[in-house]
């Protein structure tokens, strides 16, 4: 392996896995606080990408700065979803019967969602052209718009951590996350959290929309193998372990990598669903799981 | 006595559909038995073992894919025995990986599968074989496919029927009610689990072998998630715990189709998710449950006496 190719799959698997890590974080976040397992999480990225995508061809907004759009505008719709689907089956169910019926929730979410984007947008490729200028490094060529949107996402993905571990409100939620029922003795309002947690997962996935929208073509059926991406990524770094959802993004950033150079292109998604299907079996709590 | 004498009626029209229908009506009415057989046998196993399966759209790939593989090789019914055969072996193996896993991990794990499996294919059919797609030259009369699939239909309403009313139907209610609970009251909860997954998955892989002529050219596309949807949206919108309820469901989804899917696509498509969100938040027991307010809801809570014991 020469050491060209070395840096091409680290870096590119980097870059990849950054991306990864905060689709992941969100969907972690909704599951590890409510246990409701959002698949219509990619949607939410999907729309992102088209709503950066209008913004910028019809009036030349920076992509980057569409962020400032799509976060606050992606953070409303959760909250406004959340109190109008989710805390009503939330409210008193036993787990299992409410993951089953949260999860059929966000099923006909995403076929509203995908439909919706196609009688908007239409199945067209859609695509612009930002920052598509080749960079070297290392003796590698990448292009800047994808080394942009990684670095993007990871501080992102960073900055929702260190506001995890250090501001109140992500000690609350921690604490929702360890023990719902002491934390509500100790004056947490459980649907409140809840609701503000539903919003910021799915702002993440719709910021992450909007640096892909930088990177690919758009079609109204991106959305689902990033949910599938994503949900890899959180059984990997198990369930509701946020730091683990991280690392996974960058691990399975670097394997799917590693496997389009050595192998082939279409082995991407059987290498993804492999890691899936031995984490369920060997390891269920993930890789970092107690 | 009424409700006999309507069954047999309606017995004998689904038997003579094809001599008095138009070949229009008699397509329709073949697409619509299909799905009451996918959606009856999902729900015999879901809607009392409360374990959401997304296998759907893999097992009837694999039966429909059978099918154009071996085309006109094997005389008619033997693709649908072996589409059957398939799906349930899929299944033995899917289960004895996957039915450990509680909740949405066993959803997740199903959902992957048909992706799993049509990738799967494209890459075997592309590298090993050179080929992308299959065609079916020579199907079965179109009268041979609308008899079996009503032979399916029916033998799978007869399987959830006496499967209700038998041990094994009970023991499947008690995993789902509460699974632990089962196991200490000597339930062999693996054998149940995995042995009626395989039964529903032989069904659907049936199904899909038997529709697979319908369309003259096959590709790996044929392992569709929506399948996998759809069935749970029917089985839901009609109450899973109950036998009629799939079944209204299946009907009442499939005109509906038939009717706005080719007209208004994306229209239909997001109504149909709209009503799975209205099913789950207003409707718990499905339409059934409207008619017979005391039907226990298949997702919501325990079924109220048809706990095994």
């Amino acid at each position: 392996m020469s050491p060209t190719l070395v840096v091409d799959i680290v870096v590119g698997g980097l870059i990849t896995g950054g991306i990864y890590a905060l689709v992941a974080l969100g969907l972690n976040l909704q599951y590890g606080l409510m246990r409701v397992l959002n698949v219509a999480h990619g949607e939410f990225l999907m729309m992102g990408a088209y709503l950066t995508y209008s913004l910028h061809t019809a009036w030349g907004v920076n992509p980057l700065l569409t962020l400032l759009i799509t976060g606050p505008a992606s953070f409303g719709a959760g909250l406004v979803l959340h109190r109008l689907l989710y805390a009503r089956v939330l409210a008193g169910e036993a787990a299992e019967a409410l993951e089953s019926r949260s999860l059929l929730l966000s099923f006909g979410l995403l076929f509203v969602l995908q439909n919706a984007a196609l009688l908007l947008w239409s199945a067209d490729l859609k695509g612009y052209s930002y920052l598509a200028v080749p960079l070297h490094f290392l003796g590698s060529v990448f292009p800047a718009n994808r080394l942009v949107a990684a670095a993007v996402a990871l501080a992102v993905s960073l900055a929702f951590y260190v506001f995890l571990q250090q501001s109140f409100l992500g000690k609350a939620i921690r604490a929702l996350m360890q023990d719902p029922e002491g934390a509500q003795l100790a004056g947490i309002n459980l649907s409140r959290v809840h609701g503000l947690c539903f919003g910021i997962g799915i702002a993440m996935s719709a910021v992450t929309g909007s640096l892909i929208s930088m990177l690919f073509e758009l079609t109204p059926f991106i959305g689902l193998p990033y949910t599938v991406t994503a949900l890899v990524v959180v059984i990997l770094g198990g369930l509701g372990n946020v730091a683990g959802s991280l690392l996974g993004g960058l691990i399975l950033g670097l394997v799917e990598t590693a496997s389009v150079y050595l192998a082939a292109s279409d082995i991407r998604l059987i290498a993804s669903y492999a890691v899936l299907s031995l984490i369920l079996i060997l390891k269920p709590s993930g890789l970092f799981g107690r | 006595m009424a409700a006999k004498l309507a069954l047999a009626l309606l017995v004998m029209a689904l038997v003579a559909a094809p001599e008095i229908l138009s070949p229009y009506y008699r397509s329709l009415a073949l697409a619509i038995l299909a799905d009451v057989a996918l959606a009856v046998s999902w729900a015999f196993f879901s809607g009392p073992s409360r374990y959401l399966s997304l296998a759907t759209g893999a097992f009837f790939g694999a039966g429909a894919y059978l099918t154009a593989i071996v085309e006109a090789r094997v005389p008619w019914p033997l693709p649908v025995l072996g589409g059957a055969l398939m799906g349930g072996a899929m299944a033995l193996l899917v289960g004895a990986l996957a039915l450990r896993l509680r909740g949405p991990y066993f959803a997740v794990f199903t959902f992957g599968l048909a992706e799993l499996a049509k990738h799967s294919l494209i890459w075997y059919e592309t590298g090993v074989t050179g080929t992308v797609g299959r065609l079916i030259l020579a199907p079965p009369e179109p009268w041979t496919l609308y008899y079996t699939i009503l032979c399916l239909a029916g033998l799978a309403v007869l399987t959830a029927l006496a499967l209700r009313r038998s041990r094994w139907g009970y023991a499947l209610a008690g995993i789902g009610s509460d699974e632990e609970r089962a196991e200490t009251l000597g339930i062999d909860t693996t054998r149940v689990k995995i042995g009626t997954f395989a039964l529903s998955a032989a069904f659907m892989g049936a199904v899909g072998a038997a529709m697979a002529p319908r369309w003259t050219y096959l590709d790996p596309q044929v392992f569709n998630p929506f399948v996998s949807f759809q069935t749970v949206i029917m089985a839901l919108l009609g109450g899973a715990t109950t036998v009629a309820g799939p079944i209204v469901g299946a009907v009442f989804l499939g005109l509906a189709s038939e009717i706005l899917l080719l007209k208004f696509r994306y229209l239909y498509l997001l109504g149909l998710g709209l009503t799975l969100i209205v099913v789950v938040l207003a409707l718990p027991s499905g339409l059934a449950g409207l008619l017979r307010r005391s039907s226990p809801s298949p997702l919501s809570s325990p079924p109220a006496g048809e706990r095994a014991g």
